[in-house]
């Protein structure tokens, strides 16, 4: 990768000095090898989950949206919360892929190229659910604005068509993003395959040979391509949040949505790379690779994120009581103490409470408790999707509308499924891709280093 | 080359080419070669030049080497492969048939709808209708403008019969069983055959024919029964209804000696005390009572008379809601202080307008208003209320009984209104029953001859007696011991599964019939339609019986009838025009206008007074049995749109339940959805418990009318039977004071349309006027500074209307703008506009559950908010519907623009293009909108009304949705259109006046007015700009078009006012 002139010597990023050779071997061992048990066990789950989805979607469209526990009061559940949900956890991806980039935070690289498949496989997984919480997804073509003979143009006002070009354009630069960068690994593994998995990997390394030109070429793609990316972490969170910040209904018809989003957006998506990672570097004894140094980083961007989210939080609850508006004076102690208070605290304590405990070096070191903390974080940003999506609709204007919201089975299946989904969409590409940019993790190796005699 | 060939005839190839250029070949032109080959003109060369374009190009077509398949043949399959793949793929949309007519009707334009005036039996009430029939399907009910009585309103049941009669229960064949129990298929003439000679033999064995109905009120029926009895004498006649007004008529005629107890003239009552009775919602008569009511309840258009209700009572009704002062009280307690109030008026008071015997006098001595009000803990400041209006209004105020309450009690109420002079408020415009209703002796009896064998044959003449008769009679062993059972029916009931012979009656949309219930005026029926299914009308079936049984024709009746009317109606009536002439326009008006008779004087008897015992309390719990509100006695009970209908007052839908008070929840540890015994004597029926508001202590509110053990398959497994505690016991048949309610084991959910909460806590204490939703008044206030009632949020110096828009330019309405006013005073909450919407907009049954999951489909909501205490709480109404708002919140969130405005003001919906995002309904602060979470037609009890006879009930004005799409209100846009198509065509211009929304046109109340906010002549200004007008939730400015009418009680307290100032 890049280098820079003034380069000083920090802490090394991959602390043993492995050759090259031995990085190539530990980082194609698992596309190369024969899937392992381990493998085979993650995916028949995840493809049990997937398949729980499948059926749930298929009764989904059977029978209609009805199955799930939507009502006319509360029009968004599962749906919706699962779609900001996933498009949060696609934050992370671009993030370190590419704000991190240009910062040349150079830790980045043991889990870039990760990041940036969830990324992929976050946005996919979100994108399923706008089109099938719609009564009619055979009509989804209507949200494209083409032009017809009726005139009928799509509504530009509309924060959910904002939402479609949103989240195309992320999904198709990050996917340009990710597959430019895969191009020099996917060469050196066409250099080591044979048989189709040879002609497979030659087409996809598109010519690729190494030459001085293709990396220079390669260096200013890949920096563009960063820099167009950068705004999107920002902006496409910020056009989710406007789905609920545009609305009149108090508890949605609020400033400080994109900002709030935005960073829950990034602390949902580090949270969830974290806990895919812990396990990762395990099963694939790729320790030496993502080291507790990178995991400890991701701790703190927790912490921050975390901290910011807890603001937001707190800001809302000052700005309902500021407005003297009673209606959102009301959606807020109903937040907290009315019959979805359990989802309330649960989001409150899982995103602001426990991720203060990374605050301590010895917690962000630990590696259990920082699987226990991340995955309450998941947990705690789906909650803050449901609480801003169900308990702000759930009691709005007119008491007589007041409903209750209940997830059916189709809506956890559904869940499950989404999981299910984005799980195996991950176990195969570690199987078929490799997880970790080769290219970009030899530049940081201390043998890629500018050495000094005395080294040797 | 073959230069003969057919084939290359005119064809120019190469070879052609080159042979014209021979010459050049052979001129060796020195000075124009290309290479040497050909400046030697090398043969070789030559040849290469000639094959240059290889192959087959440079030659001739040799056709068996071409494809098979030519051009033509080609494009022929492809745009038949193209037509296979394109039928292939079938349309998801609904696929009907379109059948011209061989022969057009007379006065039917397709597309028009035409419209004829009917009357329907509706209990024991008889209601004039205008029905409107599209391409010769009857397809909504709407009461007769010009009727004396309806004034254009009908009632719930009434606007149902549409669905009715569309049933896919409906029985379709006449059927027969041996052992009432297995059926067969059997045929009319068959049927017909077999019944004469049973009848004939009967009547030779000297048994009784039995015939089983509800009340007579038709006169030529009344003459067919008559005809039939002298045909077959051993026929008696036994009319019957659950609920009726026999109590009150006996104690009317003890009084009186008249067999009709009056009416009230509500409209001239100034003081109005109704005593157990929700002569608003479940008496007989309601419909012209709300309308009579509401007259003097208008603050727009008759701001110096408003009225004031008192209502006592011990259950929670929907006239008690409505009452500006309400006391509560047992039922079996009311008689006391009516008492307490003849011994304050009549004794102690001077000015009594009778002088009452010492009988009397000695008999309410003992009675005390303070000391009643003490012992029942009534609010003392309401009696003092009470005491004052009385003695201010004598001869304008008026006492109305319950029909369910004791005769002693009706009796004291006579004699109070007698006392104060108030009886030229009655109204005598009634009949009694052309057959008196049958005697609770008379049905014990009729039960003992069936049981004995002694009757022959029992005709269920569309009645259910198995169901309806209070179970100890034992009918529905007793009928086992019948020969023959003949039962009349639409729709299979706990009867006709236990008869001989079930024969489909008709419908009443396919009837002919005659009424006469008032002394002013006789009600026609007419056929809209032929039979749907193989059924025949009721009295036909008798008639063709008593003449032999050979000459069955679709109009014996309507012959008969006709007959009736020229020999015993039309020579009284003295008219100028011939019969004929007078039998089609009697057909155009449906209803008979007769000469007016003097009412004779009223004699008060007082000693009917001294004789009746008073009511003495019990210690036990009061169970009040009702009519259901919707399905009556339970005849209607297979009707979805009346099930679903919510209740008014609780707001519950498909069931009934046991309505309680806090405290006695509080007392047996009970809460709402447990299920409990309700013991009176050894009789016990266990249902569930409903807590509702401002019950009286120790009172349980029961209607009747539910749990049908078969009664169709929509009403299968709703509600509780309850009339297996009808006994002898009861201080009237409806009312008993000796019951005790216990705790059952388990818990039944019942389903509201609204959700419960603690109206006292102060999160959401009077949380209707915090908010702005509803604004109120008293009638003192509204004298005094009217200004000062509607809490407005003012943007000081702004007009919101100048905003700009973030849709674009706004629309500047410049012609007609629709708006809609609601005055809060009159409406009552009754529901009518709901039914009237359902039935005009092809609004879906969704059944209980869906109803549970808060997905009801009916575009009206009555939304019903309490306010004060859980023990005595008020409420208001608000009908709440799309509010077509000038900056309509769905309108910009919708991404495929499915929800517009239009240039006149409405919020359209275009369901093609909608995809069902629901961001419109949940950025609407009304929550009015409904999505259809399912195809709700096939989800609602599998396909159930999706059946082909349903196909017709549709309006074909409004489109049927499809799964996945939202809908709402839409201001009838239908009627919008129709009147903008009259009008053009008229060349005249669009009044506001011309569209009466199918709301508007249903509120028996006329609380809903819709015109052009741009006109300034029509009729909606003087609601838009009253000082007491206001748009619910004004401060959420999204500029609503529904103007509502601040509700006024007339009441001497202060009141909750609306704004958060208190906060």
């Amino acid at each position: 990768m890049s280098f820079d002139s003034t380069y000083t010597r920090e802490l090394p990023l991959v602390p043993e000095r492995s050759s090259f050779k031995e990085i190539d071997d530990v980082i194609f061992r698992p596309v190369e090898e024969a899937p392992t048990r381990k493998w085979f066990i993650a995916i028949t789950i995840s493809s049990l989950a997937l398949m729980i989805g499948a059926v749930a979607l298929a009764n989904t469209f059977y029978f209609g949206i009805g199955t799930w526990g939507n009502n006319s009061t509360v029009g968004w559940g599962f749906g919706i919360v699962n779609f900001v949900f996933w498009i949060g956890i696609g934050h992370a991806g671009t993030l370190i892929s590419a704000i991190l980039y240009l910062f040349r935070q150079r830790w980045r690289t043991g889990i870039a190229r990760f990041a940036e498949a969830m990324t992929i496989f976050a946005v996919i997984t979100a994108g399923i659910f706008p089109v099938i919480h719609t009564g009619r997804p055979w009509l989804a073509a209507y949200l494209i604005p083409y032009p017809n003979q009726n005139s009928i143009w799509v509504n530009f006002n509309s924060p959910l068509l904002w939402d479609v070009f949103a989240v195309s354009t992320y999904f198709t630069i990050s996917f340009v993003f990710w597959s430019v960068g895969l191009i020099p690994d996917i060469a050196a593994m066409r250099d080591r395959a044979s048989g189709i998995k040879k002609r497979i990997y030659t087409v996809l390394s598109l010519g690729w040979r190494n030459s001085n030109r293709h990396w220079q070429h390669y260096e200013r793609a890949y920096l563009i391509l960063a820099g167009l990316s950068t705004p999107l972490v920002l902006s496409v969170h910020t056009i989710v949040s406007f789905d609920f910040a545009v609305a009149i209904l108090p508890g949605w018809h609020t400033t400080i949505f994109p900002p709030y989003f935005v960073a829950g957006a990034i602390f949902s998506g580090f949270g969830m790379v974290a806990t895919v990672l812990i396990i990762l570097r395990k099963v694939y004894d790729m320790e030496h690779i993502i080291t507790l140094d990178h995991l400890e980083k991701m701790c703190k961007i927790l912490l921050a994120t975390g901290s910011m989210v807890g603001y937001a939080y707190c800001m809302e609850f000052f700005m309902a009581w500021y407005s003297g508006y009673i209606f959102e004076q009301f959606v807020f102690i109903n937040r907290a103490f009315g019959p979805y208070a359990w989802a309330y605290w649960t989001m409150f304590s899982c995103n602001v409470i426990f991720p203060q405990l990374f605050w301590f070096k010895k917690i962000r070191r630990n590696i259990p408790i920082m699987m226990l903390l991340v995955i309450l974080v998941n947990v705690g940003m789906w909650f803050e999707r449901f609480v801003i999506v169900v308990t702000s609709l759930h009691r709005d204007f007119l008491p007589s509308s007041w409903a209750m919201f209940y997830p059916t089975w189709t809506d956890l299946a559904l869940l499950l499924g989404s999981f299910g989904f984005f799980f195996t969409c991950v176990l195969l590409f570690v199987k078929v891709l490799p997880s970790i940019s080769l290219a970009e993790l030899k530049a940081v190796t201390e043998n890629a280093q500018p050495t000094h005699k005395h080294h040797h | 080359m073959n230069k003969n060939s057919e084939l290359t005839k005119g064809v120019i190839t190469s070879n052609d080419l080159y042979d014209t250029k021979e010459e050049t070949y052979n001129n060796k032109d020195v000075n124009y070669w290309r290479g040497f080959r050909e400046l030697y003109n090398d043969p070789e060369f030559r040849k290469e030049v000639e094959s240059e374009f290889d192959d087959d190009a440079g030659k001739p077509f040799d056709t068996s080497k071409l494809s098979a398949i030519s051009r033509r043949k080609f494009l022929a399959l492809l745009s038949a492969s193209a037509a296979v793949a394109a039928a292939g793929c079938s349309n998801y949309r609904d696929k009907g048939e379109i059948v011209p007519f061989n022969q057009k009707p007379e006065n039917l334009v397709e597309g028009n709808p035409n419209y004829f005036a009917s009357t329907f039996q509706i209990g024991g009430e008889e209601i004039g209708v205008l029905v409107k029939s599209r391409e010769g399907r009857p397809i909504k009910v709407n009461g007769n403008p010009e009727h004396p009585v309806s004034k254009g309103k009908a009632n719930l049941a009434a606007q149902a019969t549409v669905l009715a009669l569309y049933d896919p229960d409906r029985i379709r064949e006449p059927k027969a069983s041996s052992d009432k129990n297995s059926f067969s298929t059997i045929q009319w003439n068959d049927a017909d055959a077999k019944i004469i000679e049973t009848l004939r033999a009967a009547t030779t064995a000297g048994k009784e024919i039995s015939i089983f109905t509800s009340s007579v009120i038709s006169p030529t029926q009344r003459k067919l029964f008559d005809d039939f009895i002298q045909q077959f004498p051993t026929t008696k006649i036994y009319p019957f209804e659950q609920v009726n007004n026999s109590v009150k008529n006996s104690a009317w005629n003890k009084i009186y000696g008249q067999n009709i107890a009056p009416a009230v003239k509500w409209d001239e009552a100034k003081v109005i005390v109704a005593l157990e009775c929700d002569f608003l919602g479940l008496e007989d008569g309601k419909t012209e009572a709300m309308r009579l009511f509401a007259k003097n309840r208008d603050l727009i258009n008759n701001p110096d008379n408003y009225s004031r209700l008192y209502s006592i009572e011990g259950s929670t009704s929907l006239t008690g809601l409505n009452s500006d002062y309400r006391l509560r009280l047992r039922t079996d307690a009311i008689e006391e202080l009516i008492l307490a109030l003849v011994n304050e008026f009549g004794v102690k008071r001077g000015g009594s307008a009778l002088s009452l015997e010492s009988g009397i006098v000695s008999k309410v001595s003992s009675f005390n208003i303070n000391a009643v009000a003490e012992k029942y803990g009534l609010d003392k400041e309401v009696i003092g209320h009470l005491v004052k209006d009385l003695d201010a209004n004598r001869g304008t105020s008026i006492f109305v009984a319950g029909a369910s309450l004791p005769e002693s009690t009706q009796i004291s109420t006579y004699l109070l209104n007698e006392i104060l002079g108030n009886t030229k408020l009655y109204s005598f415009d009634f009949k009694q029953d052309l057959t008196p209703l049958s005697t609770t002796a008379e049905l014990a009896d009729l039960s003992g001859k069936m049981k004995g064998g002694q009757v022959g044959v029992f005709i269920n003449f569309d009645s259910n007696p198995v169901f309806d008769l209070p179970r100890n009679l034992g009918m529905a062993e007793a009928i086992m011991n019948v020969e023959t059972v003949i039962s009349f029916t639409e729709i299979d009931n706990e009867t006709s599964i236990k008869s001989n012979y079930v024969l489909p009656c008709n419908n009443p949309l396919e009837s002919w019939g005659d009424y006469n219930s008032r002394i002013s005026y006789f009600g026609l029926q007419q056929p809209l339609i032929a039979p749907l299914f193989n059924t025949r009308q009721k009295e036909a079936v008798m008639l063709n019986w008593m003449r032999g049984g050979n000459n069955f024709n679709e109009s014996i009746y309507h012959q008969y009838l006709k007959d009736n009317w020229q020999q015993n109606l039309y020579p009284i009536l003295n008219a100028s025009a011939s019969f004929n002439d007078f039998w089609f326009d009697a057909l155009h008006d449906g209803f008979v206008l007769l000469p007016s008779q003097t009412q004779e004087s009223l004699q008060f008897n007082q000693s009917a007074v001294i004789q009746a015992q008073p009511i003495k309390p019990s210690g036990g719990k009061v169970v009040l049995l009702t009519r259901n509100y919707t399905l009556g006695d339970g005849k209607y009970s297979n009707n979805g749109w009346l099930q679903e209908l919510p209740h008014p007052v609780s707001k519950i839908v498909w069931d009934n339940y046991a309505a309680i008070s806090l405290a006695t929840a509080k007392a047996n540890g009970l809460d709402s959805n447990d299920l409990v015994n309700v013991s009176i004597g050894d009789r016990t029926v266990t249902l569930p418990v409903f807590v509702q508001p401002s019950m009286a202590d120790d009172v349980i509110a029961i209607e009747l009318g539910c749990g049908r053990s078969s009664g169709g398959k929509v009403s299968e497994g709703t509600g509780f039977d309850v009339v297996p505690l009808i006994g002898n016991d009861g201080i009237s048949p409806w009312v008993y004071n000796n019951a005790s309610i216990s705790k059952a084991t388990g818990t039944y959910e019942l389903v509201s349309t609204q959700e419960h909460y603690p109206i006292d806590s102060p999160k959401f204490k009077d949380i209707q006027f915090k908010r702005r939703i509803i604004q109120q008044g008293t009638y003192k206030q509204f004298k005094s500074n009217p200004k000062d009632i509607v809490d407005r949020v003012e943007v000081e110096g702004i007009d919101l209307r100048e905003f700009p828009s973030i849709n674009g330019e706004p629309i500047k309405y410049t012609g007609v703008k629709w708006a809609m006013a609601i005055d809060l005073n009159k409406c009552t909450g009754c529901g009518e506009c709901i039914m009237s919407c359902n039935v005009e907009n092809n609004i879906p049954v969704v059944g209980k559950d869906q109803v549970a999951n808060k997905r009801a489909m009916q575009w009206i909501r009555l939304d019903r908010y309490y306010f004060g205490t859980p023990e005595d709480a008020r409420a208001n109404f608000q009908p709440m519907l799309c509010q077509h708002c000038d900056f309509a919140p769905c309108e910009n969130v919708c991404p495929v623009v499915a929800t517009t405005h239009s240039e006149d003001g409405l919020n359209g919906m275009t369901y093609n293009r909608c995809v069902g995002t629901r961001y419109c309904a949940n950025n609407c602060p009304y929550k009015v909108r409904r999505f259809n979470y399912f195809n709700f037609r096939h989800e609602f009890k599998d396909y159930h009304y999706h059946n082909d006879s349903m196909q017709l009930a549709m309006n074909p004005e409004v489109t049927v949705r499809s799964r996945g799409v939202m809908e709402k209100c839409t201001f009838c846009v239908q009627r919008v259109m129709k009147a903008r198509q009259d009008a053009i065509s008229a060349n005249r211009e669009l009044k506001g006046t011309d569209v009466i929304t199918a709301c508007q046109e249903a509120c028996p109340a006329n609380a809903i007015t819709f015109g052009d906010m741009n006109d300034k002549s029509d009729p909606i200004q003087a609601y838009r700009n009253s000082d007491i007008a206001f748009y619910s939730l004004e401060e959420v400015k999204v500029r609503p078009n529904v103007t509502y009418i601040s509700q006024i009680f007339n009441i001497e307290e202060e009141i909750p006012k609306a704004g958060h100032h208190n906060d």
